[in-house]
């Protein structure tokens, strides 16, 4: 017997099924939804500023583009992680059931990543990238040389082209993050035998915690790189985003409240083993965590710095608050759901435990890691695709130089 | 169309053909034959050798045991649960000698304390029941209880 399932043997409440005594879905699967959540919520914020002509959020977009491409990267690799014979990951996709969701998720990926946000960036650059081209030397010439597929034409008309493509592809792109995220949902709102997942307010849910969450991530990357940089803060750029962050967050709750509402009201079979699980197993991560501290508090930071009876230094301080908060809570209500869906046993009448392991592969640290791994890829991308509306001062001459030269 | 296009596409249609290519070589050629997994799979299985003879064809030259057996509390558990696979013995009983395991640890695989077996199924301590001797020297595995 594994030394985790007779931990979590002894730990066990009232009467589980033999295999719901482990945890299966494990802390990787927490961090699965979490991280395409932020990937679905980066790409909404570039979204305001192309489809809903939010001008003021502009700083913003080409980062949360960026942003929105390195969590991709990362978002499929919690479950290889998981799974016992990664090798045999991609046969999901070589042959694909029409029965299963899951199967679904690697052909939304693959359009997600190929078709919308690659295109996006590559257009979005195109400009840049054919400059840089241009003047750069060594390998990161070569690698421009090389994004820019030997089309030198930045002329006006076609620089007007690549805007339009851009924002055809943008309307294309919201729909997709919001159905790459909505379907992480689907999967566990379709668990008809779970109580506590089953419901078709979950891929809503979940896209809006996404939403939350994408929003707080780029507004904490936004106002981390630009102290980083020395820059000044765009506080409009700051203000609405986080403003958006505070009508989502409403909306979000508001939604949590119905599904909760919802399930107390109909009492259905099995609502007193939920309501247990939420007023005792459960207590810390979904009352204490994600809705006091990782709604109420984050809601009442950003309604007060909507009030203006505060500086903007205040407000600062009350938005990398708020941010945080919104991170760390959306984190907790995927662990209450993937955890706490599991804690029930089918029989309505225990709980088991999840014991998190420190090591191991499907343990705590191996969890970080891959979510470390999307901040150092956007530090690369960053370095080779600099997001920062004004040139940074690493390249500022040779730019003069190339406007010397004349554009197209 | 602009160069840039032709590009693009050109890059995301090689990218699929590689696909192709990969998944014709990984994908088995009868997969799909009968359902969704590899026909072939059905005739290998099918061409395996038969490993079990079953406890009634014990029964012919073990009348001791089997006799014991059918009478006693282990008589739900058959007899190749515990002694293994035996076809090739049954078709050839002078063949290869049969293993016998009469070690404590055996018994403790199903009679070992462990909270997820069924209330009432005996169960006991291996650490200390029986003072270290083997459990045969007290149990008749062929008919473990007395009563
Ligand atoms: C055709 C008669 C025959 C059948 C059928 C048969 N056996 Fe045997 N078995 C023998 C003979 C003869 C020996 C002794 C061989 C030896 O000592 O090398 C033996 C030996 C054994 C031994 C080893 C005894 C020892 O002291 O090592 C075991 C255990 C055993 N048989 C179990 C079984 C089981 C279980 C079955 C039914 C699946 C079975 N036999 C079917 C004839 C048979
Ligand atoms: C619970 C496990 C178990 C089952 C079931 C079982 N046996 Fe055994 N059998 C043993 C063990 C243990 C020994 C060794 C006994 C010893 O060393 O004293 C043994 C010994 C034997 C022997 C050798 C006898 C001897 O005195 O050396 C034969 C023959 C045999 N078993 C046949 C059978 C047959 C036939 C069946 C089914 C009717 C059967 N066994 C079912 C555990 C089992
Ligand atoms: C494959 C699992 C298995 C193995 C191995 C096994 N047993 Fe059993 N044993 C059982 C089952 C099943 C019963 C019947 C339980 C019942 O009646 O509920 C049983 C019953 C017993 C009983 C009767 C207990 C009672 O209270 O009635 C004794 C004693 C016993 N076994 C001893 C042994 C010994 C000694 C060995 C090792 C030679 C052994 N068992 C190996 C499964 C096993
Ligand atoms: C020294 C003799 C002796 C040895 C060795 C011995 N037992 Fe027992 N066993 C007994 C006696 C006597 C009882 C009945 C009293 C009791 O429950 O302690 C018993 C009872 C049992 C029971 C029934 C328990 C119940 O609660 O129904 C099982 C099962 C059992 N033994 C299995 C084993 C196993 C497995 C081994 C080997 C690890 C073993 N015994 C070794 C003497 C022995």
């Amino acid at each position: 017997m594994s030394e985790l399932l007779w931990q979590a043997l002894q730990q066990v409440q009232g009467y589980v099924y033999p295999n719901e005594i482990e945890v299966n879905w494990s802390i990787l699967i927490v961090f699965y939804p979490y991280i395409t959540g932020l990937v679905a919520g980066a790409f909404i914020v570039a979204s305001l500023e192309r489809v809903f002509k939010v001008e003021a959020v502009k700083p913003t977009y080409r980062l949360a583009l960026l942003t929105a491409l390195a969590f991709l990267l990362a978002a499929p690799l919690p479950l290889v992680a998981h799974l016992g014979h990664p090798e045999r990951a991609l046969e999901i996709m070589f042959t694909p059931h029409l029965s299963s969701a899951m199967a679904g998720f690697g052909f939304v990926y693959a359009w997600y990543l190929l078709i919308v946000l690659l295109l996006e960036i590559g257009y979005d650059y195109r400009k840049d990238v054919v400059k840089w081209a241009r003047t750069k030397r060594g390998l990161k010439g070569f690698l421009y040389r090389l994004l820019t597929m030997g089309d030198y034409d930045i002329s006006k008309e076609a620089l007007k082209k690549d805007e339009k493509l851009v924002g055809i592809i943008t309307v294309i792109g919201l729909p997709s993050a919001a159905f790459l995220h909505g379907y992480v949902g689907f999967i566990f709102g379709s668990v008809k035998a779970n109580p506590w997942w089953s419901s078709p307010l979950m891929p809503i849910i979940f896209l809006f915690s996404a939403m939350v969450s994408g929003i707080a991530l780029v507004l904490l990357i936004y106002m981390a790189s630009t102290k980083l940089r020395g820059k000044k803060l765009d506080m409009k750029c700051t203000d609405t985003l986080a403003g958006y962050l505070l009508y989502t967050y409403v909306l979000d709750l508001s939604l949590e409240f119905m599904e909760i509402a919802h399930l107390v009201y109909v009492q259905e079979e099995g609502i007193d083993a939920i309501l247990t699980l939420i007023n005792d197993r459960l207590f810390l991560s979904f009352i204490v965590i994600q809705i006091f501290l990782g709604t109420i508090v984050p809601i009442f930071l950003l309604v007060m710095a909507k009030t203006g009876l505060f500086r903007a230094t205040i407000r600062k301080i009350f938005y990398i608050f708020a941010a945080l908060l919104a991170m760390i809570g959306v984190l907790a209500m995927r662990w209450n759901v993937v955890i706490g869906g599991q804690m029930l046993s089918k029989s309505f009448r225990g709980f088991s435990t999840y014991i998190l392991p420190i090591f191991g592969i499907e343990g705590l640290l191996t969890a970080v890691a891959i979510f470390i791994l999307p901040f150092v890829l956007l530090f690369i991308f960053v370095k080779v695709l600099p997001p920062w509306e004004e040139p940074p001062i690493w390249e500022s001459t040779e730019h003069q130089a190339v406007e010397g030269n004349g554009e197209g | 169309m602009r160069k840039i296009h032709v590009r693009v596409a050109m890059v995301y249609i090689v990218i699929a053909i590689i696909f192709l290519i990969v998944r014709s070589f990984i994908v088995p050629p009868s997969f799909g034959e009968y359902g969704w997994y590899r026909g072939d799979s059905v005739s290998e299985i099918m061409n395996l050798s038969v490993k079990h003879a079953g406890s009634y064809s014990c029964s012919n030259c073990h009348q001791t045991e089997y006799k014991a057996w059918t009478t006693g509390k282990h008589s739900t558990v058959n007899c190749e649960s515990c002694h293994g696979p035996l076809k090739y013995h049954v078709d050839d009983p002078g063949g290869s000698k049969v293993e016998v395991n009469a070690t404590r640890e055996f018994c403790g695989l199903c009679h070992n304390e462990n909270p997820s077996r069924p209330e009432g199924f005996p169960q006991i301590n291996l650490e200390s029941h029986g003072n270290g001797f083997t459990c045969v020297t007290c149990h008749n595995p062929h008919y473990p209880w007395f009563d």
